[in-house]
């Protein structure tokens, strides 16, 4: 980071910057909180030039407008892990590059949130986060979300080369009395029991080594301890990306 | 100029933010009458600042619809806590004349001498307008309170839509002073509107 780079605010809230210039800057302002401060407040004090600078446009421009606007969808608020309504549909790939490298940042973040939150149920919360942080670092680390309202929210980060997958549940419900939430992995058909989510307080999580080919992940309910083969149909499931 | 365009300025200089953070919310789900209000609240100062950097008439009229239609789409990705609204639709109408008069750059480089000349008086094609003469004078009076470098170069890259390499060589200016006087002269802009 060159030295001066602080004094690019003032250019910078000004947009008087290059495209590889805002680039660097923003990385700079995502570590950099006097920065952004700073940012703020003279963007603020530009609006004001702005503001001085009103001028009446045409009156057609506003019918204009507004007619264009009945055309146009809004799009959704902006949320930190990109929540996916079917995951099998869209699966996020996110691959290392410098933009999804940031977004990745935001993303562990946000798991290791969930992580911590659930440290009451851990045995060892920090082999949890060094999981997802060894997940993450992969060269081919993909996270993928899942939100089926009723049955919960889950999130998968997973990496091929590394063969290893970390679950995290969130917002689940308790598997009915004598019923046990059993995770399966999925090889061209062929289930293969993969452990329980046990959730507490609706979170839950699980690590899985020796993902193999598998090519699916589904959730059902199953008697205590679990069956041989999936006997009812799932509460979840996710078709994963190959690698 | 009726009674109502008068209230709509008034609120637009005394409590913008509040108002328009207030009014993006509602057009976040959909508003549509919300967004007729927000429209009045920020066109006048989008449009003012989209002609002053495009300065093609029918260019800037797509600017501007671009941008408010742009408000519309995006309104759910407002969010109070980033500032108020009323910087974020400029920051965000700034940006896009921006990346208008510099593609078009990119594509022909523009042959007129734009630069000092033209935003050396950004004031005087509105100075009749009543709506904005309070906030004009205060800006202007806190404008004088920088050094001459300082506010050619504020006004270069911001009414001019320059990057402060242009306003470099604009101005017969190294760079490293440039960025200096850019910073220096919004933090005393910003000091003396008492912003913040």
């Amino acid at each position: 980071m060159p030295a001066d780079i602080h004094a690019l605010t003032g250019a910078y809230a000004l947009d008087a910057v290059s495209d590889g210039e805002r680039a660097e800057f923003e990385r700079h302002l995502a570590e950099c909180e006097s920065c952004a401060q700073e940012v703020a407040e003279l963007r603020d004090t530009a609006t004001r030039l702005a503001l001085a600078a009103t001028e009446d446009p045409p009156p057609v421009l506003k019918s204009r407008v507004l007619a264009k606007i009945r055309t146009v969808r809004q799009l959704p608020p902006e949320t930190t892990a990109v929540p996916l309504r079917h995951w099998d549909r869209r699966p996020l790939a996110l691959r290392m590059t410098t933009m999804a490298a940031a977004v990745l940042l935001v993303v562990a973040a946000a798991l290791g949130v969930l992580v911590v939150r659930q440290n009451q149920q851990l045995d060892d919360t920090r082999a949890q986060a060094d999981e997802m942080s060894r997940i993450l670092r992969a060269g081919d680390a993909q996270v993928l979300s899942l939100d089926e309202g009723d049955t919960g929210r889950m999130t998968v980060a997973m990496s091929r080369s590394l063969d290893r997958m970390l679950l995290l549940g969130d917002d689940l419900p308790d598997p009915p009395s004598g019923r046990d939430f059993q995770v399966w992995s999925g090889h061209d058909g062929k289930m293969v029991s993969a452990g329980f989510l046990n959730p507490s307080n609706g979170n839950a999580q699980l690590a899985l080594r020796g993902i193999g080919d598998a090519d699916q992940i589904a959730v059902t309910v199953e008697p205590d301890g679990g069956s041989e083969q999936p006997t009812t149909p799932p509460v979840m499931s996710v078709d994963l990306p190959t690698a | 100029m009726g009674d109502r365009m008068r209230r709509v300025r008034e609120a637009r200089t005394e409590s913008a933010g509040d108002v328009g953070a207030e009014l993006m919310q509602r057009v976040a789900r959909g508003d549509e009458a919300a967004f007729e209000q927000l429209y009045d609240l920020l066109v006048g100062p989008v449009f003012g600042l989209v002609r002053r950097i495009v300065r093609d008439p029918a260019q800037s009229e797509e600017v501007v619809q671009e941008i408010m239609v742009e408000l519309w789409r995006s309104a759910a990705r407002y969010s109070p806590e980033r500032g108020s609204a009323m910087t974020w639709a400029m920051t965000m109408a700034h940006r896009r004349a921006v990346d208008r008069v510099r593609s078009a750059q990119a594509a022909a480089d523009r042959d007129d001498t734009v630069g000092r000349r033209d935003v050396g008086r950004p004031f005087d094609e509105v100075a009749e307008q009543v709506t904005t003469r309070l906030e004009q004078e205060q800006v202007r009076r806190c404008l004088r309170t920088l050094t001459e470098l300082q506010r050619e170069s504020v006004l270069l890259a911001y009414y001019g839509g320059r990057t402060y390499r242009e306003v470099g060589e604009l101005l017969d200016t190294p760079l490293g002073t440039i960025k200096t006087r850019l910073r220096d002269g919004l933090i005393r802009l910003r000091d003396c509107l008492g912003v913040a």
